[in-house]
């Protein structure tokens, strides 16, 4: 399928891709755009169609972002055009793609949470200068009722939860009436459940005769809800199909990386050792009567939907918030005893979800980010021993191949990828024998996440993993035992090698069979 | 305290806290914008001369209101160029305009200071100013206390119930969204900046024309600051802000009887009461709304927050 990143200047998209006899809603013809060195889009040439779901697959960094943001009249290209229904536009600014009817929902929502849903979404559109309440909530009510989303135009955003503000967002562009609607990765806050849904309003829109755009490198999601997939890869379009024709997801994801995945890592197995963690009847702060247990040289994973206790639990587990009933073991010590005076290396380590938040400080370099937590090893006297410092950054860079491997570069200027893998290995670095991990591949491409999946399978033989992930493959890929939380509840704790207990995961995660422990 | 003293006390707190009601309407716009605007006092200082100049050369007491008025506009326009195009530090170019306003005051008005003007007289509303009690207090004052009146429902009104408000407290809460919707942030923050200074220039203007009737160096006399300050304690909100102008009017004005009647309470602790008691009267019903419903009373999401180029 060589011929579908074509050289020539004219739109020449494959012939049978879309509706052959329908004029493309919008048309992408040779676009480029460079920033500085990066050629982020480079002679990209694609039709977008009328009831179609277009799914545009890549890395992160293949410059799907880029690419949308042309659309919706960010950026302007460097070179080649864009066509809105057959006539070239050149658009200056978002408000032009929003009249030429391309809406886009960004992957950070752009919601004012201190408003009411149907400010939000008449925003910019508000058709005259005097307001009328009542008359803004009906009209976003009716809107919502006839594409069944199932929003309270009353309500205020900051009260809604992530999956109902992204349909505020879709609400927004239906109330513009616009004809493309662009995803730019839609799941990546959304539970299960939640992206389900997301894919029935999907379907029904563009049944409606919407053109769809799902930007995502999440292969099965992109199968299940795809008519067309483009592959995109370094700035370039490396393969269209039709999601019919596609054999196998491991096919699309060698496409897509340009090499093979080993998304089923082999583990060798690993003799537990002595006991590293030990929760018994902790309770209070959302939680309900956990118990737990992790031994040297297992991962245990926790799984279930967000906000059922993870965090509660991580928090209390990693010494930010205190047990208030039950007793927390960490490496033989009672809480108390463990944090008044706990060691910097070669006891615990702390992988937290939010990496650019929590585990770093963005405008630090990377030096200065590994003594965040790892300071007591590099102190001479009252004095900081820099020197050493920097080279362990350098270490921990080059062993984990972050990029760009520049230790001087503030935290910001790495993708999540990098940054992520630079966290892992900064915590490793200490050399623990309990490893809390947290969300640890969320927001990251194949390679960097069958990285981090190598590091946490090596670092078992030396340490009790506890993996708390909402990503139900990525636990049964990496752990020995899955523990399902419900509503600051163990519903269920199995080791992956009993199928009959996994097949149920769906349904604890639900809290639909709540009743065996 | 005899009744009619009690009324001549309450007519005075009205008209004390007129001016600081109109700037506090006004930084409330320009906040609810995004934009902190720390030059209040400057402008007001700068405007109180500007009408009262204006209001001399024309002989029209209007005009030189309308004139403190644009020439707040004026000031905080240069507030605007500083943060929406040049990025520059909020806290900085609105400490940098409080003083630029006050020498500028100082700079023009020295030639002129102990001179008066007629400006705007007292004259009773048909009708309401036979009410007891209140007719006196609320109805016989000048025409800028009754625009006065109307001011908080009207802003309330804009910011509320006109799409230009939807869209300034937008660019307050978050600017991208804004953006998103094809909207101009940073034009929008202008111009709240603007028409808040707009609002805080009457109330500098309030001070030479309806208030004093002459022209003295630092006649603002830190009503800017008090209005900076009535801004978080009024929640953002228009009503509350009425409230909190008016009780500290009530307080200035009630010091100052105190200080007429020759107490020995020294008179630096007077001058002080009125500070201290409108902000223990503001705070503890905050601190309870706060406590009660998270949300409610909080800052614009993105106050004080430059819009960064992104790209």
């Amino acid at each position: 399928m060589a011929e579908a990143s074509t050289k020539t200047p004219h739109c020449t998209p494959r012939a049978d891709i879309g509706c052959v006899d329908v004029l493309p809603q919008v048309r992408l013809c040779g676009v480029s755009k460079r920033f500085g060195r990066v050629l982020a889009s480079d002679d990209i040439s694609l039709s977008i169609m009328p009831g179609r779901i277009k799914a545009l697959l890549g890395e992160n960094g293949a410059g799907k972002s880029t690419l949308m943001s042309m659309l919706a009249g960010r950026f302007r290209p460097d070179a080649g055009h864009i066509e809105v229904a057959g006539a070239v536009v050149d658009f200056d600014s978002p408000r032009q793609a929003i009249a030429a009817g391309i809406g886009m929902v960004y992957q950070h929502f752009m919601l004012v949470e201190n408003m009411s849903v149907a400010e939000n979404v008449l925003l910019g559109q508000e058709g005259g200068f005097a307001l009328n309440p009542a008359r803004m909530r009906a009209t976003v009510d009716a809107l919502s009722r006839r594409f069944g989303l199932g929003i309270d135009a009353r309500a205020r955003v900051g009260d809604l939860s992530m999956g109902e503000r992204q349909r505020v967002e879709i609400l927004k562009l239906l109330y513009r009436e616009s004809k493309v609607l662009i995803f730019d990765e839609p799941t990546a806050v959304l539970t299960p459940p939640e992206a389900e849904s997301l894919f029935a309003a999907l379907r029904s829109m563009s049944a409606q005769g919407k053109a769809i755009v799902f930007i995502s490198h999440k292969l099965e999601e992109v199968l299940s809800v795809a008519d067309e997939i483009a592959i995109l890869r370094r700035g370039r379009i490396e393969g269209e199909f039709l999601a019919s024709e596609v054999q196998s997801p491991a096919e699309l994801a060698r496409r897509m990386v340009g090499r093979d995945v080993v998304l089923d890592i082999p583990r060798e197995p690993v003799q537990p050792g002595r006991v590293v963690l030990d929760v018994r009847g902790l309770s209070g702060n959302g939680l309900g009567d956990v118990n737990l247990s992790l031994r040297q040289g297992e991962i245990l994973a926790v799984v279930g939907v967000a906000g059922n206790g993870q965090q509660q639990l991580v928090e209390t587990i990693c010494g930010l918030a205190r047990p208030e009933a039950g007793t927390v073991e960490l490496l033989g010590h009672v809480w108390d005893e463990f944090y008044k005076h706990r060691d910097w290396d070669g006891a615990l380590a702390w992988v937290p979800e939010d990496r650019a938040g929590l585990a770093t400080c963005r405008t630090l370099d990377l030096t200065d980010n590994l003594l965040l937590t790892t300071r007591e090893g590099f102190t001479r006297g009252v004095w900081l021993d820099r020197a050493r410092a920097r080279a362990a950054a350098r270490d921990i860079v080059r062993e984990h191949n972050v990029q760009p491997g520049r230790i001087g570069l503030q935290a910001w200027q790495l993708s999540g990828g990098n940054l992520q893998k630079f966290v892992l290995g900064r915590e490793l670095s200490r050399r623990p024998r309990l490893l809390v991990a947290e969300q640890p591949t969320q927001g990251l491409d194949i390679p960097a996440t069958e990285a981090v999946w190598q590091r946490l399978l090596d670092a078992r033989k030396s340490t009790g993993v506890l993996l708390v992930t909402g990503d139900l493959s990525e636990a049964l890929a990496l752990a020995d035992r899955v523990a399902v939380l419900f509503r600051g509840r163990v519903l269920g704790q199995f080791p992956v090698t009993d199928t009959a207990q996994v097949e149920r995961i769906g349904a604890l995660m639900a809290g639909l069979e709540g009743g065996a422990l | 305290m005899s009744p009619e003293l009690i009324i001549a006390l309450l007519a005075a707190a009205v008209q004390a806290g007129t001016p600081i009601l109109y700037a506090t309407l006004g930084e409330i716009i320009s906040e609810k914008s995004g934009v902190l605007n720390l030059g209040v006092e400057g402008v007001m200082a700068f405007a109180s001369f500007a009408g009262f100049f204006v209001c001399l050369v024309t002989g029209s007491a209007w005009l030189g209101f309308l004139a403190g008025g644009l020439s707040g506009a004026l000031l905080c326009g240069l507030h605007s160029l500083v943060c929406q195009v040049f990025l520059g530090n909020q806290v900085v170019s609105g400490l940098a305009l409080a003083i630029f306003g006050v020498g500028l005051s100082t700079f023009f008005g020295t030639p002129f200071v102990g001179q008066s003007t007629e400006g705007f007289a007292k004259f009773a509303l048909p009708g309401l100013a036979k009410l007891p009690v209140l007719g006196p207090i609320l109805f016989q004052q000048d025409a800028l206390v009754y625009l006065c009146y109307l001011m908080p429902v009207a802003v309330w009104l804009f910011l509320e119930r006109t799409s230009l408000g939807l869209r300034l407290r937008a660019a307050g809460e978050m600017p991208a969204a804004a953006a998103a919707a094809g909207l101009n942030p940073r034009m929008l923050r202008a111009l709240g900046t603007m028409a808040g200074g707009f609002l805080c220039g009457l109330g500098g203007a309030y001070i030479s024309l309806a208030h004093m009737h002459l022209w003295a160096t630092g006649l603002s006399g830190g009503r800017g600051w008090v209005a900076v300050a009535l801004v978080v304690f009024a929640f953002w909100r228009p009503g509350r802000a009425a409230l909190g102008a008016f009780l500290f009017g009530g307080f200035m004005a009630f010091q100052l009887r105190l200080q007429a009647t020759g107490t020995n309470i020294p008179s630096s602790l007077l001058l002080m009461l009125p500070y201290a008691l409108t902000i223990l009267a503001l705070v503890a019903p905050a601190v309870r709304a706060r406590a009660a419903k998270g949300g409610a009373g909080a800052a614009p999401a993105a106050l004080g927050v430059n819009i960064e180029p992104e790209g």
